[in-house]
């Protein structure tokens, strides 16, 4: 397993290094190279996790290290799609070092559970995959948004002082970045509405309860409110642009509040 | 095989000696012919624009410096053009250096405005009127192949096309930044000024599909509202057309604000807070620089346009500095593939000569074989062939390293021995 993680970095590493090259030098060889690495990357990745999957016989997320390369997972498959859809190359000098380090971090930690509550009893129910899951993929994308927002910030600062520097005319257009922003915030928030409610299911089948009052869980809930916010103003279109890129650049601190600082503030969540 | 190429431009002569220097095409044709006699120059080629004349020659290379004369001479082609009118602003390149100068004009390396597109198509248009001629044979066939080859890697793979460095080429780009295609999108000209104009043309070849056009008169406005496919409105229904246009390029000579903050905030909401684009060529400036403040508003007069070329001039020249290293290698492949072209007819020649001796001599003696099955005769062929290609083997290689080095008279020598004419 390790040493299938291992080869998967190494895919990572050579396709961010291309990536970064490729946005410097216009390259478009060199785009193709990081292009190719990152699908034999993801192949292999995807390979690692559901062999994980199949030799320890619960669901790959219980772990950090395996939280950290599932989600990993989730970002390189979002930038797939951000490829596929808007061919916005630019996004991954940002995606991929990110997700090299994900995966170096979740091989470097050593597997040992957290918290107290046993795996076995977590991972039984079946609802517990597509709760973590779900919400695996909403970080994704608002780490998409995110993304899209500060390149948005960006152009929009330096078309404002009419002072380009080398990068301005290597991202992408303002419109395209808008888009992936709001497109990619709608799809969030689907996937952490649903996921925030089958974790809710679940939690009332196991103690009867829908609601902790857990850190995790509260800052989920300001997530949830923050995203639906920028929606709700995109979509009425009073806030265009710059203020609904603030928006989701403070979306994503929060996400990152939900991810790590609830864990250091401790709680009913024990995992990423 | 060498290349000469002599010639002028804009950094080495006035504009007085390049207008008289120039050809049209129907004098580089014939110029062209009586120029390449086969003897001393082989094939030839003219490059002739408003920025440059260059001749390119092939020649063998004993006979660079009467190449280089002959073409002198040729450039003086009439009492009207005497040498000493335009020598002294003469360029006279040899072998790489004439290589290195041709990508670097193909490339747009030596423009004036670095990295403009024209240049290329001007030596296409040379070459074609050099092949019609019959003049571009099988080496300035290469070299100009070669150089186009270099002119699209050098505008893939480095940015020197890729900014605006005029003014009216500037709104496409701008717009193209912020709308991402100019498909679909509407532009509003205030004021019909030639650089609106031109600005205008530019829009609608990237895909504007809608050009608006006020004016305070309508005379000219119309006409040339008609010429884009465009509408004309009167300035006094300005406010009502403002938040249908997404890119805005005001040039009037009015000395007041023609666009007030408050109507481009009013504009902009019913256009419901969408981006749109302001350029401001006039001077004194027509739109309120307070517009500028807006969000989703962006404002440029025509003090932020240069001070944009200007930056965008710099950073051209940064990546020239990359392109003159594709040059480079570029120059070394080029060299690389002209040594192939060079001995491929001689090892060819060679090669097809035994072979037919040996097979001429089959023919001779095939009555005596009497009878044979089908493979007997291909075991003889076959015999024939490996045995002929074993004994040329050593030569062929010691022509090739005599290639390697460069060595032509032990090529020659080898050809003479083998009675393989030119």
């Amino acid at each position: 397993m390790r040493s299938l993680l291992l080869a998967v970095l190494a895919a990572y590493v050579v396709s961010s290094i291309h990536v970064v090259l490729a946005f410097l030098n216009k390259r478009r060889a060199l785009q193709r190279v990081s292009e190719w690495a990152m699908g034999i990357g993801f192949l292999l990745h995807t390979t690692a996790l559901i062999a994980d999957w199949v030799i320890y016989g619960e669901y790959p997320l219980f772990y950090l290290r395996e939280a950290l390369a599932f989600l990993a997972w989730a970002l390189v498959g979002s930038y797939f799609l951000v490829l596929y859809r808007y061919q916005a190359r630019p996004l991954g000098i940002f995606t991929l070092p990110l997700v090299s380090l994900l995966i170096f971090i979740a091989i470097t930690t050593r597997s040992e559970p957290i918290g107290s509550v046993e795996a076995s009893s977590v991972s039984a129910s079946r609802l517990f995959p597509l709760h973590a899951s779900l919400l695996f993929f909403a970080y994704a994308a608002f780490f998409v948004v995110f993304v899209a927002s500060v390149m948005y910030l960006l152009q929009e600062r330096e078309l404002k002082l009419k002072k380009f520097s080398a990068i301005f005319h290597r991202l992408p257009s303002l419109t395209t970045v808008n888009e992936i922003a709001t497109s990619s915030a709608a799809i969030g928030l689907t996937l952490l509405t649903v996921g925030i409610a089958t974790g809710m299911v679940w939690s009332s089948s196991r103690d009867g309860r829908l609601w902790h009052n857990d850190p995790k869980e509260i800052f989920a809930a300001l997530t949830w409110l923050l995203y639906l916010l920028l929606i709700l103003y995109r979509s009425t279109a009073s806030w265009r642009g710059r203020r609904a890129a603030w928006m989701g650049v403070l979306g994503f601190v929060l996400v990152l509040c939900t991810f790590f600082g609830a864990r250091l503030m401790g709680g009913y969540h024990v995992f990423g | 095989m060498s290349i000469v190429l002599v010639g002028i431009n804009h950094k080495t002569a006035p504009i007085e000696v390049r207008e008289r220097l120039a050809f049209t095409d129907a004098a580089c044709a014939t110029g062209l012919r009586s120029l390449v006699d086969g003897d001393i120059v082989r094939e030839g080629l003219i490059v002739s624009t408003c920025n440059r004349v260059e001749v390119l020659t092939e020649t063998n290379h004993q006979q660079l410096e009467a190449t280089a004369e002959r073409v002198t001479n040729f450039l003086s082609r009439s009492e009207l053009l005497p040498r000493s009118l335009f020598e002294p602003h003469l360029y006279k390149h040899t072998d790489d250096q004439a290589v290195r100068h041709l990508f670097r004009v193909t490339s747009s390396l030596d423009s004036m405005v670095i990295g403009e597109p024209q240049v290329l198509g001007q030596v296409r248009r040379a070459y074609s009127i050099a092949l019609e001629a019959g003049t571009a044979g099988r080496v300035l066939n290469r070299l100009v192949h070669h150089s186009f080859r270099v002119a699209k890697r050098v505008r893939t793979e480095t940015g020197i096309g890729s900014n605006a460095v005029s003014i009216s080429y500037m709104a496409v780009e701008l717009g193209k930044k912020i709308f991402n295609s100019l498909k679909g999108r509407t532009a509003l000209l205030i004021g019909a000024g030639e650089m609106a104009e031109l600005s205008a043309r530019h829009l609608v070849n990237a895909g504007v599909s809608r050009v608006l056009l006020a004016n305070r008169t309508e005379g000219p406005a119309e006409r040339l509202a008609n010429e884009l496919g465009g509408e004309f409105v009167p300035l006094d229904e300005l406010s009502n057309h403002l938040a249908t246009a997404d890119i805005v390029i005001c040039s009037t000579a009015a000395s007041e604000f023609v666009i007030t903050e408050a109507m481009a905030r009013e504009a902009l909401s019913k256009r419901r807070n969408r981006p749109s684009f302001f350029i401001d060529i006039s001077v004194p400036r027509n739109i309120d620089p307070a517009v500028g403040t807006i969000p989703n508003v962006f404002v440029f007069d025509i003090d932020d346009l240069e001070s944009v070329i200007s930056s965008n001039i710099r950073e051209r020249e940064r990546e020239a500095e990359r392109a003159e290293l594709i040059v480079e290698s570029e120059i070394m492949q080029f060299q690389q593939s002209l040594r192939v072209l060079d001995i491929g007819p001689t090892i060819g020649a060679l090669r097809q000569k035994l072979q037919d001796i040996a097979k001429l001599e089959l023919t001779r003696q095939r009555n005596r074989l009497g009878s044979l099955t089908p493979e007997q005769e291909n075991a003889i062929e076959a015999l024939l062939m490996s045995t002929v290609n074993k004994i040329s083997h050593p030569v062929l290689s010691h022509i090739r390293s005599s290639h390697e080095i460069r060595d032509t008279d032990n090529i020659q020598a080898w050809r003479d021995i083998f009675g393989l004419e030119e």
